[in-house]
Order: C-alpha cells, then structure tokens, then sequence
C-alpha cells in the first residue's frame, strides 16, 4: 500500500503527499509523510482536503517518528536484507509533517454537476471566499503542495485589480501576489539583515506601486538606490532607477542647491527655510546631537523672543565668546549680539544656550538651510505628489543621520499637515474639497525615526499609528526591527521579511500576529538572500516567497508587453 | 494432478488437528506445508502442518537397548510400527462452494477423514485470496515456533506465487507481518531474522 503511494507521487507531482493523523486548530496539525522528506520543506504551502472543505496551511516542522523507538534506534538494515529491512522501514518509521493551517474554503461542487453553475456564480459575486479556520479536516484527510490555483485562489490573480505578483513559492515557483491596494491601506514593513534584498525587493513594490498608480509615493531616498540608475555593489550589474523607467511620473529631488545624484541633475532641488524649522524640529534630534534637558526650556525662549519665522536665523547668527567693557561699570560683559547676551536678556543660563549654540552649529553648517530658498521645493513637491506624481527625495552627499532625521521628519509633518488639513476639509464636506490622494512615504534605516525615544516625537510615528486616517501611511523598510517602537511595529498591516539574524529581530517582526512561535523558526532558517516570509494583516496568510527579481525581464513583463497581456485578456474573454 | 494422500484423521478441534500416517507416507509432509481436508462435496478445511511427531513404543527402546539386531528387524520395526507418525495441523480456513474464507472452519474434519498435500495450485488460490487472514491463526499461539512455521510457509508459498507469474506476494505478505505483528518488536525481528534465511 505504501510503496504503491510512492508509485503514484512520483509520478504525479500534484497527488497526495501524506495524510492527517492528529492535531488541532491550537496546536498544529499532525500528517503522515507518505512520500520521501526531502520531497517537502519547511514552510511548503499545502492543501488538505476533507469533507467539502479545503484547507490551507504551512508546514512548520518536520519530525522523524518510529511505531516503536527501538525501530529507529536499531540499525536493522545491517542486520536484515535490504528488501526486508526496506519494508520494514516503510512501516515503521515515518516522518510527520506539522502543518500551521490559516484558511479554509468551501470546496464547491464538481465541475459540470448541475449544482456548478449556481455555484460558480458565487464565486464570482465574491460571496464564498477564504475564512480563517475554524475548524479541523478529519482523519486521513489527504494532503497535498498547493498548486498555482490554489495559491492564487488565496493570494490573487496576477493583474487582477492591484494584484502584484512580488515572488514565487519557494516548492512549486508558483507565482505569489501582494494586494497593493491593501498594502498601503495600513504602514507595512520591509526587513530583513543587511544584503537579504531589501532594497531590491522595495524596488520591484515600488514599480508596482507607480504603475497602479492609486498612490502617490514619497520615497526618502538616503543611499540614492531608488530614483537614479545605481550599480550592484555584489554583482557590479546595472540596477535601473525608478526616474529613468517612469520618466513622465517619477521626480527626483535632490537636497541642496546645485545638487546631483550619482552624476544625474534632479528634476529641481529641496532647500529648506530657516522659518520652517520648529524648536520641535529640533528637539527630536535630542539623540543624534546629544542635547541637553535644558534645550527645550532654552528653545522656548529663544522662540519667545524671535517668534517662529526668526528663531533659528538669530540664533544661527549669534556670536559666541565675544565680550565687551560696560561703559558705566567697566567691566567685561558680554557683547550685544553675542548668546549670552541674549540669554542673560531671555532669563535663561548663558552656558545652556552657548552649549546649544555649539550643538547646533551643525544645523546651522548645513548647507540646505537657507534663510530664502530659491524655491518653494516643499510646495512642488506636494503639488507633484497632488497631479498623480511620484517624488524620490535623493539626499546625494549629505548621508549622514542629523540630514536623514532632521530633513524626513521637518517634510514629513509639514506634509502630513497638508493631508490632515485636506482631510477635514473633505470629511467636513467642504465645497470644493477633493478627497486627499492616498499617499506612502517610504523610509529606509526605519529605526533611526521610529525607535523607542524617538517614537513620541515624530511625524512617523504617529502615521503609524493612525493607520489611514489622513490618507497618509508608511512603507517602512529595516534591518534591525527590533529597535523600532513595538507599538509601531504591531501597528504595521503587511510584514515581508527576509532573513535575519537576532532573536530580538525575529521576535518584533512577529509582534502582535498569530502563530508566532511556529513562524519565528521558519524565519531563522530563511534563504540569506531573495526568500522572504510575507505575513500580517495585509496578507491572507503567512507564506514563503522567492523574491520576484527585479532585472531587465522584471521591467519588461511590468511595462513592456502591455499588448500582449491584453491580447491574452481577450483571448480568456472569448473563452480560449 | 496427482492427488497426495498424506494420512488420515486422528484427532480434531476447531483451531486444529493431528494427523496419523505411516512411517512410508512421511516422505511427502513437511514442516509449513498447507494441507487440506474434503469433507463434503463443497466443503473442505485447509491447514498448514506445525508439528510432526514420532513417538516410541516398547519395542522400539527394547531394539535400542538390545545389542547384535539385524538390519531387517531394524528396518522392519521402523517401517510397520503399530503406532503411527502424528502430525499436527493448524486449521487456517476452509472452503465452502467456490469460495474460501480465512475464518476457523465451523466443523472439524472427523475421524480417519483423508488428509492430502495442497498444490502449488491450490496454495495459490487460499493464500491468494483476501488479504492474508490466515496469518491472524497462525500468530494467535505464540507457544509454536511461529517464525519458523511463517518462514517455512513463506517459502513455499513464494515460489508457488512466482511460478504462477505473482512476484508481488512475498513483498505484500512480508509488508502485512509487518503491520500485525510491529507493536511486537522482538517477535517481528525474529519473523524476519527467518524471512532472511529463506
Ligand atoms: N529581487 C532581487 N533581484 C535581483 N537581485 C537581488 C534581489 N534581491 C537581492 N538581490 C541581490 O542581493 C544583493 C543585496 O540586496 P539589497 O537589496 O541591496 O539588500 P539589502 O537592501 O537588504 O541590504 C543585491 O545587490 C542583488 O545582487
Ligand atoms: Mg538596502
């Protein structure tokens, strides 16, 4: 009976694999092995069939089972023939197969019966659909891997209304879709150590994204990867940028006048005002620039005696250590223009606001702080990002964290309130007022704007947390999960993660989901390169995923043979 | 074919029964042989061949003891002796019309009823049909030297099945031991410790 099994698997790659022997819907389900354990692995997508019912799960671990220990433990193949000791293996010992199941759905009658057309209209109308399990398959229930059809009937059709294909199964190479759609409904993540693809992988979303087109984009772009054409550091190939594929829909900004990104000129640079910049704007780099707990009182002052627009310009140009003699007393006194001239005027201590001075002094080199751009860059920008535009913010030279933090967070809250502001005005039913256009603000080295310390503080935080609310969510991508706020990382809706190495990284991605501990090991064990786990809100279920690479084909299949995919549309139209 | 008389019935019960025959006779049983029992016209029990005893009588330990005994009177007392061979039978199942069935059989042969050797023919067809239930009878008594009565049997069967063109019996016997008998780890190894041996 076993061998005969065997027979059939080889044979028909699609047939059963094992059975169920035991389980639950808390702990796992058990199923018999009934093909070689080389033939599945961890994380396979399989398919159990049982009373009109489909269900499917992953398999989250293999274990070696004997009918009798002393079966395994005895060599009995040197003892006995081969063929004995073959039969005997075949029914002694065994491998199970724990299978998380997530969905099931109802099977439906047979094709052709006269029950399927009733039922195939319910399809359609989307009323039978995948639910989340709620039951069990019976005993010796068969088990099978998922095929394409299955993966799709969970995951969705290619080019179905904004489904995305990001990989393929890892057992099949059965193509896996994301729902853009929902994947921007909430802030998603990106992880995974450095150089598991992370940012090859954003890239390919990100052309997804543009071409939808049901978003705008705001990509903080610190290492240049995304809007110029960049070269593989590993292979030294060409990875083209997303300005020279979108070329009518991408705006690349550079940061500072006269900027160029890898050799390229942007579409128009981003100089920031010196009026725009809040005492909060620079609380928040509190960390970065090791300030101390007397700045806010001394920012306050400062604020109080300049007012908002002028605070950080007289500051900037106040003098430090320069004294003069007091004409009545004689004495060395501070001279007028100087910090703690003005400190001792503000009621505040000079050596406060001359250690802040000395802080800041690195806000006040930068030299895409101006006091009058040329430009109203932010404006643009929201203007490009309003007509259906994408806009990539390259930060060229200036690399380092204090332009990173200072720059994403000062655009991100002056952006956000553009989208709160609109957001009223619509919810409100003003005459006029457009709904805001969906927006993603895209982020890379997440944790240095969401850790711990920061997260009361910024903007991105509390997009995260709002969810959608003002049509504004993050698409946040990192090495090092673990050092963002968990309550951001249990607000993210869609997780893709590639391999990574710490236990405390492995811990947060999995924050808040279901699951957990069968998940934490198949995320140990992934691929160092290209092979993710897709999971959390935005996703069915949790499933492995061979990265989609993104190549010359990648683009070609995304922009290049748009007649060939809409002759096919035809030709399953007319039934063919 | 030739029908081989084996001997006739002594005793009987329903799970088994013993045999008596000649010195002369004992050429053709053997150890795991399946034998059969007509009773009726459509109706006869089949058996497989356990045990085969020789006792003595008077005469015999006289000889023995006696010294200068000629070769006839030896050879004499060998051949017609008053008490017969007994050989033990194991009841496996019988047949009833054209069907065979590997229960116990509902009526025991009855006395002096002929007992004859299966052919590899008919070891074909009972061991053929259904999947192996005999072997629950010859499992049940584990006071019998069980794995070599299996081994014996399997032997013979075997080449039976592969002359008859069935290679695929032995594997499907061995596989079915198998399952009956693997909560017994010590009492499968030596099943097929015999196996190897054949
Ligand atoms: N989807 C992909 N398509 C093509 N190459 C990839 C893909 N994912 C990863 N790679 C390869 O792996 C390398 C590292 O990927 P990268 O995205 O830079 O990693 P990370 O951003 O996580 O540090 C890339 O240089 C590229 O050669
Ligand atoms: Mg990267």
């Amino acid at each position: 009976m076993m061998s005969e099994q065997r027979e059939n698997n080889s044979q028909n790659p699609s047939g059963p694999i094992g059975y169920i022997v035991g389980g639950g819907l808390k702990a796992n389900l058990q199923a018999r092995l009934s093909v070689p354990a080389q033939s599945v692995q961890e994380g396979a997508f399989v398919v159990v069939e049982s009373g009109g019912w489909l269900f499917y799960g992953l398999v989250t671990d293999l274990q070696l089972g004997s009918t009798d220990p002393r079966f395994a433990d005895e060599q009995t193949e040197t003892r006995l023939p081969a063929q004995l000791a073959g039969l005997l293996h075949g029914q002694t010992l065994f491998t199970n197969l724990e299978i998380m199941t997530a969905l099931m759905m109802e099977r439906g009658p047979e094709p052709g019966s006269p029950e399927y057309d009733a039922w195939f209209q319910k399809v359609m109308d989307e009323q039978v659909h995948p639910e989340p399990v709620k039951t069990v398959p019976q005993h010796h229930a068969e088990v099978r891997l998922a095929d394409a059809g299955d993966i799709a009937e969970i995951f969705g059709k290619e080019g179905e209304k904004g489904f995305f294909r990001i990989g393929n199964t890892i057992e099949g190479g059965h193509p896996v879709c994301v729902n853009l759609d929902k994947l921007v409904q909430r802030s998603s993540g990106i992880f995974g150590a450095t150089g598991t693809g992370k940012s090859f992988l954003t890239r390919v979303i990100l052309a997804g994204l543009i071409k939808r087109d049901k978003t705008a984009v705001l990509i903080f772009d610190m290492h240049n990867e995304y809007g110029p054409d960049d070269t593989a550091s590993d292979t030294g190939f060409r990875v083209p940028g997303l300005r020279g594929k979108f070329p009518a829909k991408v705006r690349m900004v550079g940061l500072g006048a006269g900027a160029s990104i890898r050799g390229n000129n942007p579409d128009f640079t981003l100089e920031i005002a010196e009026a725009d910049i809040t005492p909060d704007d620079v609380l928040m780099l509190s960390q970065e620039l090791n300030l101390r707990e007397t700045t806010a009182t001394t920012l306050e002052a400062l604020r109080t005696s300049f007012g908002y627009d002028r605070w950080f310009h007289a500051f900037k140009h106040m003098q430090v250590n320069v004294f003069e003699q007091d004409e009545e007393s004689g004495k060395r006194v501070p001279a007028e223009g100087s910090v703690a001239d003005w400190a001792e005027g503000a009621g505040v201590h000079p050596s406060a606001a001359e250690a802040l001075h000395s802080k800041l002094r690195r806000l006040f080199n930068a030299p895409y702080i101006v006091e009058k751009p040329a430009s109203n860059a932010l404006q643009q920008m929201i203007e490009n990002l309003d007509n259906g535009q994408h806009v990539v913010l390259s930060f060229g030279k200036h690399e380092t964290d204090l332009d990173y933090l200072f720059v994403s967070n000062l655009l991100t809250r002056r952006i956000r309130e553009v989208w709160e502001r609109r957001t009223n005005a619509f919810r409100s039913g003003h005459q006029g007022a457009a709904e805001p256009r969906p927006l993603v603000i895209v982020v890379e080295e997440a944790h240095k704007l969401l850790n711990r310390e920061m997260a009361s503080q910024t903007t991105f935080s509390t997009i995260a947390r709002e969810m959608r609310k003002y049509y504004v969510t993050l698409l946040i991508i990192d090495q090092r999960p673990s050092q963002i706020y968990d309550e951001v990382m249990s607000q993210l809706g869609t997780r893709v993660t590639g391999w990574l190495g710490d236990a405390d990284d492995i811990q947060a991605v999995l924050t808040g989901l279901a699951g957990r501990d069968s998940l934490r090991g198949m995320l140990a064990r992934l691929q160092p390169k290209e092979e993710v786990l897709m999971l959390g809100w935005g996703v069915p279920m949790p499933i492995l995923v061979r990265s989609r690479r993104y190549d010359d084909a990648f683009w070609e299949e995304l922009q290049g043979k748009s007649t060939q995919r809409s002759e096919r549309e035809i030709l399953d139209e007319l039934g063919f | 074919m030739t029908e081989i008389e084996i001997g006739r019935l002594l005793r009987s019960g329903t799970t088994g029964f013993v045999i008596g025959c000649r010195v002369n006779q004992l050429e053709a049983p053997s150890f795991g042989a399946l034998v059969r029992v007509p009773l009726e016209s459509d109706y006869q029990v089949f058996g497989l061949i356990y045990d085969i005893q020789i006792e003595d009588d008077g005469l015999v330990r006289q000889l023995i003891t006696a010294q200068d005994v000629p070769e006839e009177v030896l050879r004499d007392n060998r051949e017609n002796r008053n008490v017969p061979v007994e050989i033990g039978v194991l009841a496996l199942g019988y047949q009833h019309g054209e069907r065979i069935f590997h229960l116990l059989p509902p009526r025991p042969p009855l006395s002096l009823d002929a007992i004859y050797l299966c052919t590899p023919a008919e070891i074909v067809r009972f061991t053929g049909i259904g999947r192996f239930g005999y072997f629950r009878h010859i499992l049940r008594d584990r006071n019998k030297p069980v794995e070599e009565l299996l081994a014996a049997h399997l032997m013979a069967a075997r080449s039976a099945h592969e002359e008859s063109g069935n290679a695929d019996w032995y594997t499907q016997a061995l596989q079915e031991l198998i399952t009956l008998m693997r909560d017994d780890y010590q009492g499968l190894i030596n099943v097929l410790s015999a196996a190897s041996d054949i």
